[in-house]
């Protein structure tokens, strides 16, 4: 019956991993055309790596601890990729080395842009799949009531 | 006088000696003594002959044992000694043109050491491909590594001033690949590197180079790419507009490009340097300085803690400033400089200015000591950072005292991390240098360093991780140190652990240098020898400041990484807060379209500010064939560029992946280059074959990448303590390109058969070299004497069975026992002629005008200790060692694996 709150939660919280991963892709843009220098687009992502990777934990666990275990299974893929690349020591940019490293940094900002971007409609059509089954439930309890 | 002037101390000679040792050994057949030695005497009065020496010349029978005994190349092995030998027809007669089409390219009187245009540059042809057995040529003919590259057969029509020197010169900008693959696929076929390897300054003072200056201000600049005007630029329409050779780009000619400026007329345009010379400097204008030139500026951070005091850095260090002071960058007076005094504290020095009223009242530094490490406290009133010029008086006597102040000192701790961030308070509105010279490890305050267990992972798959940097703080640190133009160097003076590996990333990444003495101690005279000459050397070069460099190429080819040290600010822009000039970078270019055009122009300009505060710019500018043949890019490769950047692709694979990764990096490559010249070069594609075959201009690169492998840096072995790895790849990634290639390949000379001229000045007063021996242990003879030489260090080994005779002209001593093994200055016997120049030689070596390292000299003799005997044997790198087989047994199993496929 929490289903279409915990699926609420769940779809803002993804628009938040979604929205930093596309700002960091635009930044990587920029540093790949000049636009901004090494040491300024350490100062603005560096911030929010770790953050957008506790959002997506604390997502985690609240689909574990509500049961929804397939969702969180859906999760764990990107759950992993985030603990590995925070265990390598290199989640967060190193300004001297970033002309080198890019590329790389571009290519997972991209891989959890798409799987948030999956994750988006899932979340949504889940939502919606659990206020239509909770509004059912509903209406299935009402005519006893009016009888 | 014979004509045979050479030294000989042939084997055959010992018995001799034997029966006669106990007359002396004056009356001994087989000196050419005397006779020769009057002459030098002669000639300029450099020996003064030993009283009683014999003077028998060796009969022709000797010479020619001995040189029959020699590893290397037959007659043409002294013969061509003075031009570059022709050792290549002598150590391999099938292939007879093999002495490279371009020995004969030296350059003549030119103004700037640019290749003269040899025969194939006047018409459009290309290098001609000259195909060698490698198996056949062993021993590899090493003197070659002395040939310029390949000339690049661009004819002089394509310049419009038809000049000589169109050409950048290849010491300071060349391409791996003298002709450029027309196309992405032939390049990526061809398995060779595509980059350029500049050194913007071969000399360590303006004065060592001589380079034409373009005063006028008027700088000739493309409008779309911004590339600078060169020689191989087009003009159209009457002249007034020149074609961009970069982009394409019509653009108009200055309007003051003819004209002069100091008489006031027209003067003729032709003669304008910067269409003239490959290599030019502007005078910029103010449209190049993003703010006006700041002073010269140095903060020295000494370590006082016990460890310094007791090995006796401190006071090596202040009495080396002392005497440095006087040769600081200081043209205009306005050089400033601070001192701080580590330990567990920060002790800063105030400098009081001479009063104007007393000038000679005596007045002494006042010290500060600030003990709150985490956000040190900047002492705001002025007397710190100090003009050098104004207190020179004081600051002399407070470097004096400098030693006494903490002879007693009790504190083992350093803040050297919160010194750092101290110093870059001090300048950071100014910018300039911080000289950390210490001998512990930070231990307190900002930045502090653990030893790391290294035995944990010496020699396995995880001791790259030694060589990560152990904290953020060193990176953040130099990105910081970036931002307010300042660079650190490295003085790290220790007998314990100092992590090497993470106190070299502040040099690395803001254009400094590291420089490291293992071991250290004031106590050997040969260790604080060496302290006191690169301290000094480097401090006294000539500084630039603020620098940019910016590589341009014609469409289709693009700058894409960068190695070596300084910081890249854009995608295609690094940065230097200060340049040091002995330095050399690597950039790997990228080719992503089919270059359609018969000529490639690559065009590298440096921008930075002069240590006479005035803004420069130094314009290197070459025009690099292109072709769609496969053998004529292998024609064209420069070998020594492409070992070059094998030593900075492979170091930094090291540091990322791992030795194992590194080695496979540099074998493969190796192995595919051999593949490609042989079914796509020369088009073999049948089985077995007894032949391994490269061009000539290719013949020493497996060599050098072999030796790449037995580096230091990047040898396999569980014995090298990361310290000594870290500062070995430093050196792979910093050394200009030929003393990098001495310390992959290094010089070894045979001293007991010196020709006559070598070890004495020539008519320029340069000290003239002996031929190089091929380095293994085949040419070691037990009478005789050698110098082995990688620019780093320097061995003089002595035979076992050396005769007393050699001794004494070598030495001055009788006997073996009296030479001391190990680190020790070479004994200076003033009456010894060979002793002069063998003193000659070594010092050659030290007072290079481009590098500021400086050998220590180890004695290598029969009685010395194991590991001596091993490190020598290490740099022996034709031969086996403990994990590689020989170079010839490499060279086999390549050959076999190619046949097999
Ligand atoms: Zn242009």
């Amino acid at each position: 019956m929490w289903s279409p709150l915990i699926y609420t939660i769940g779809s803002i919280l993804n628009a938040v991993n979604l929205f930093t991963q596309g700002y960091f892709l635009v930044l990587y843009g920029d540093l790949e055309i000049d636009y901004i220098n090494p040491i300024d687009l350490c100062n603005k992502i560096n911030p929010y790596v770790i953050p957008d990777m506790l959002v997506h934990l604390s997502l985690c666990l609240i689909l574990l601890l509500t049961g929804h275990f397939w969702t969180f299974l859906f999760n764990v893929p990107l759950l992993v990729f985030n603990y590995l690349s925070y265990r390598s020591g290199r989640s967060v940019l190193d300004a001297t080395e970033i002309f080198k490293t890019v590329s790389k940094y571009k290519r997972n900002s991209f891989i959890r842009l798409i799987f948030h971007l999956f994750a988006f409609f899932y979340y949504i059509f889940n939502m919606i799949i659990a206020i239509i089954g909770h509004a059912v439930a509903q209406n299935e309890s009402r005519p006893q009531l009016m009888t | 006088m014979s004509s045979h002037k050479r030294r000989q101390y042939p084997q055959q000679q010992i018995a001799a000696y034997d029966v006669s040792a106990g007359t002396e050994g004056a009356e001994g057949p087989g000196y050419g003594y005397g006779g020769e030695a009057y002459q030098y005497a002669d000639q300029g009065g450099v020996f003064v002959p030993a009283a009683g020496a014999a003077s028998i010349v060796p009969t022709p029978n000797q010479v020619s044992d001995q040189l029959g005994q020699m590893n290397v190349g037959g007659g043409a092995y002294y013969g061509a000694y003075g031009g570059y030998p022709a050792s290549g027809p002598a150590a391999n007669p099938n292939s007879p043109g093999m002495a490279s089409p371009y020995s004969g390219a030296a350059p003549a009187a030119a103004p700037f050491g640019a290749p003269a245009p040899s025969a194939s540059q006047h018409n459009a042809s290309f290098n001609d491909l000259q195909t060698v057995d490698m198996i056949q040529s062993m021993p590899p003919p090493v003197n070659d590594l002395d040939l310029p590259p390949p000339p690049l057969a661009v004819p002089i029509e394509q310049t419009i001033t038809r000049s000589e020197y169109a050409q950048a010169s290849p010491d300071y900008f060349r391409s791996t690949l003298n002709v450029i693959p027309s196309s992405p696929s032939l390049l990526k076929k061809s398995k060779l590197p595509l980059a350029l390897v500049v050194r913007p300054f071969i000399g360590l003072r303006d004065s060592d180079e001589q380079i034409p200056l373009i005063e006028d201000m008027c700088i000739a600049r493309c409008r779309r790419c911004r590339a600078y005007i060169n020689p191989f630029a087009q003009y159209t329409k009457g002249d007034y507009r020149w074609q961009c050779n970069i982009c394409g780009c019509a653009n108009d000619v200055p309007q003051n490009f003819d004209w002069d400026v100091q008489s006031s007329k027209t003067k003729n345009r032709w003669e304008r340097s910067e269409l003239n010379y490959g290599i030019v400097d502007y005078v910029a204008n103010s449209d190049y300085l993003a703010r006006p030139p700041q002073p010269p500026t140095y903060v020295f951070l000494i370590d006082v803690s016990v460890n310094a005091v007791h090995n006796g850095m401190v006071n090596c260090v202040a009495e080396t400033l002392r005497q440095t002071l006087h040769s600081l960058p200081n043209s205009d007076n306005c050089t400033r400089v601070a001192f701080i005094a580590v330990d567990g504290a920060l002790n800063y020095f105030q400098f009081p200015l001479p009063n104007p009223l007393k000038p000679d009242e005596r007045q002494d530094a006042r010290m500060l000591v600030v003990s709150d490490l985490e956000d040190p406290f900047l002492p705001t009133n002025s007397g710190t950072l100090v003009n050098l010029t104004e207190c020179m008086p004081v600051i002399e006597r407070f470097l004096e005292s400098l030693p006494s102040l903490f002879a007693n000192t009790y504190s083992s701790n350093s803040a050297m991390g919160s010194a750092l961030k101290a110093s870059l308070g001090l300048v950071k509105s100014i910018g300039g240098k911080v000289v950390c010279i210490t001998s512990s490890l930070p231990s307190v305050g900002l930045g502090k360093l653990q030893p790391r267990d290294e035995r944990k992972h010496l020699g396995q798959k995880s001791e790259h991780q030694l060589l990560q940097p152990a904290n953020n703080f060193y990176k953040s640190f130099a990105v910081d140190c970036n931002k307010a133009q300042v660079t650190v160097d490295m003085f790290l003076v220790s007998n314990n652990y100092q992590d090497v590996a993470t106190l070299s990333n502040l040099p690395k990444y803001t254009a400094g240098s590291t420089f490291f003495y293992p071991g250290w101690s004031a106590k050997k005279h040969s260790d604080s020898l060496k302290l006191q000459a690169e301290l000094g050397g480097h401090l006294s070069q000539e500084l630039g400041f603020e620098g940019m460099f910016r590589a341009r190429a014609t469409t289709g080819l693009h700058p894409s990484q960068f190695s070596g040290h300084f910081f890249v600010r854009s995608s295609d822009l690094m940065t230097f807060p200060t340049v040091s000039r002995h330095h050399s970078y690597v950039i790997e270019l990228n080719l992503d379209e089919t270059i359609k055009k018969p000529y490639v122009t690559i065009q590298g300009a440096f921008l930075y500010t002069s240590s006479h505060t005035e803004r420069r710019i130094r314009v290197m500018t070459m025009q690099v064939p292109v072709s769609d043949q496969l053998s004529a890019v292998y024609a064209s490769a420069d070998q020594q560029a492409i070992a070059m950047w094998f030593a900075h692709t492979a170091s930094e694979k090291a540091l990322q992946s791992g030795f194992d990764a590194a080695h496979e990096l540099i074998n493969t490559r190796i192995a595919e280059i051999f593949k490609v010249f042989r079914t796509d070069v020369l088009n073999v594609h049948t089985g077995t074959s007894s032949t391994l075959s490269l061009s000539s201009n290719l013949m020493l690169l497996p060599l050098l990448a072999y030796a790449l492998k037995k580096n230091v840096g990047l040898r396999r072995n569980n014995q090298i303590l990361s310290d000594i790895r870290a500062n070995a790849l430093d050196l792979l990634q910093t050394l200009p390109m030929p003393n990098l290639i001495k310390l992959l390949y290094p010089e070894f000379y045979a001293l007991h058969e010196l020709p006559d001229e070598a070890g004495l000045p020539d008519e320029n007063g340069n000290i003239v070299l002996p031929q190089r021996l091929n380095l293994t242990g085949e040419v070691l003879q037990s009478h005789g004497l050698y110098l082995l030489d990688d620019g780093q260090v320097m061995f003089i080994w002595v035979g076992n069975d050396v005769v007393p005779n050699l001794l004494m002209d070598a030495f001055g001593v009788e006997t073996l026992d009296e030479i001391p093994s190990g680190k020790y200055e070479m004994p200076v016997a003033e009456d010894r002629e060979l002793n002069c120049r063998i003193r000659n030689l070594i010092n050659a070596s030290r007072q290079r005008n481009d590098t500021v390292y400086f050998p220590s000299l180890y004695f290598v003799h029969q009685n010395c200790d194991q590991s001596l005997k091993l490190w020598v044997a290490a740099l022996l790198v034709e031969d086996r060692s403990e994990s590689d087989p020989t170079y010839y047994q490499y060279l086999t199993t390549i050959r076999d694996n190619l046949a097999a496929k």
